[in-house]
């Protein structure tokens, strides 16, 4: 059974229909790649699964567990979204660090408020958490530092350790690469490999094609709020079945 | 004629009414202030509606009118004596009058602060499963101090001027005495009167570049 299953998602913006009826699955352990075109509505259906939008009707399960069911049950209350949103992670296009904490401080900051109370793990275990995805994110010099001293692409890594340092079952990027110089968006891009690598739960929204194609085990194409295409990378950017996908793709190839 | 030192020491007891009232003001307004921020940023749109149009008439009038309106209209309502009688009255009625100008100002300065965090602070809060009072307190509050320092310095250091307008409902503040000495032909308690204003703004300016310094380790 597929990690996550997502069914007949819908979301209206005031008449602007921007989600229309998604379907997907994503297995455990693997990297689902999400490509369309602007305003194509990847961004708020990953911000749908993190419950930082609340979608009109359709049904999100994780591990066989109903999360969400949108337009039938009752609005979930704020208690509820929260717990159920650390199924699922989240890195935005531009980090969103906290800029009054130090880079180990931002990774362990939620964890021990979620420890609070509980003291099921001791804050020294969760400091030593965090020291150890800060050095799988090659940071580990960096734990001091304040965000501000971090160039982009060390202030999305650390984002990346913010995210895992909760464990959450799925991972989700929002064009983590987006808001980075060229140059910098190859250290991030091989921290998000090297998470695939480990058979990572992930689901990727990008605009870095190549990557995609490279680091991802399944590929859906959205565009104006629908999945007109999905299947393997190969198959999407090789043979791509529908018109739409070819237009896409070849924009992408002329560097548009 | 009266000694140097008289004239001195009676300057300094009229400029605790000036000290009285600033303190009084901030103790009372920075909360009160607060409160307004909230109210004007309600998604309850009559509150909000409210709480701003409130705000718009408080810094669109002077603070002297609103000083003399607050102090003479329950008298001249038949409102009976809200303030008490005599003297107290007249510094009650001040202060009364001082929060609420100050708690609007400070009102837009917290709101201004409030809105300028980036939204993704908070958004960045929620999916790590934080309370919304955990990233009040823990993300949001002390990037809010320190974007609004420089303006709540700006807006304290007027504070300390403004409290000699007390002196229009009689209050013997620092500026009425001196004044006074101008009958006796005497210029210099005027003049002094200023020193007095120098060294305590000047303190307030060091301690409120200190907490700008501490402050300096991050960048919002
Ligand atoms: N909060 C909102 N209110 C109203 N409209 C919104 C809101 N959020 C998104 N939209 C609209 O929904 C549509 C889809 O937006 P979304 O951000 O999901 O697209 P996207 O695929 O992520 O685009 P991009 O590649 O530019 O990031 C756009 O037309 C956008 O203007
Ligand atoms: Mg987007």
């Amino acid at each position: 059974m597929p990690l996550l299953v997502v069914e007949g998602i819908e979301k209206r913006f005031d008449h602007l229909e921007v989600l229309k009826n998604i379907n997907f699955s994503l297995d455990q352990g693997k990297a689902l790649a999400i490509i369309g075109a602007s305003g194509s509505g990847k961004t708020t259906l990953l911000r749908c699964l993190n419950f930082l939008e609340y979608p009109d009707s359709g049904r999100i399960w994780v591990d066989g567990e109903l999360l969400l069911d949108a337009g039938q049950q009752k609005r979930l209350s704020e208690a509820d979204v929260r717990f159920r949103r650390l199924n699922f992670g989240l890195v935005f296009q531009s980090f969103h660090l906290f800029p009054q904490y130090t880079v180990l401080r931002n990774v362990t900051l939620a964890v021990e408020l979620l420890n609070r109370g509980k003291e099921q793990t001791k804050n020294s275990a969760i400091v030593a958490d965090a020291r150890a995805l800060l050095n799988q994110m090659g940071l580990s010099d960096k734990e001091n530092a304040y965000p501000h001293q971090l160039s982009g692409g060390q202030q999305q890594r650390v984002a990346i350790a913010r995210a895992l340092a909760l464990k959450p079952k799925i991972l989700c990027f929002d064009e983590p690469t987006s808001a980075l110089d060229p140059e910098l968006t190859g250290e991030v891009l091989r921290v998000v490999r090297s998470l695939a690598d480990k058979h990572t739960t992930m689901l990727i929204v990008t605009h870095e094609m190549a990557f995609a194609r490279d680091v991802a085990d399944h590929v859906i194409f959205m565009d104006q709020g629908i999945i007109v295409e999905e299947g393997p990378p190969d198959q999407v950017f090789g043979q791509p079945k529908e018109e739409r996908t070819r237009q896409f793709l070849s924009r992408y190839a002329q560097g548009g | 004629m009266t000694s140097v030192q008289t004239i001195i020491g009676r300057l300094f007891g009229s400029f605790q009414l000036n000290l009285q009232l600033f303190f009084l003001t901030l103790l009372f307004s920075l909360p009160l202030g607060l409160l307004i921020a909230f109210g004007a940023m309600s998604r309850f749109k009559p509150l909000a509606l409210l709480t701003k149009g409130f705000v718009w008439v408080i810094r669109g009038t002077p603070l002297l009118l609103q000083v003399l309106i607050i102090f003479f209209a329950p008298g001249l309502l038949d409102w009976g004596a809200p303030w008490g009688s005599g003297m107290s009255a007249r510094f009650t009625a001040a202060t009364v009058a001082f929060v609420i100008n100050y708690s609007c100002y400070f009102s837009e300065i917290f709101r201004g602060g409030i809105q300028g965090v980036p939204h993704g602070q908070m958004e960045a809060g929620q999916v790590l499963g934080m309370t919304k009072g955990q990233i009040f307190r823990r993300v949001t509050l002390l990037q809010v101090i320190k974007r609004i320092l420089p303006a709540m310095s700006n807006e304290v250091i007027t504070l300390v001027k403004d409290t000699s307008l007390a002196r229009i409902i009689s209050i013997k503040e620092i500026l009425m005495m001196a004044q006074e000495y101008t009958g006796q032909g005497l210029i210099w308690p005027l003049f002094s009167t200023g020193i007095f204003f120098l060294v305590f703004i000047g303190i307030l300016t060091i301690v409120f570049g200190r907490l700008e310094k501490r402050l300096d380790y991050f960048r919002v």
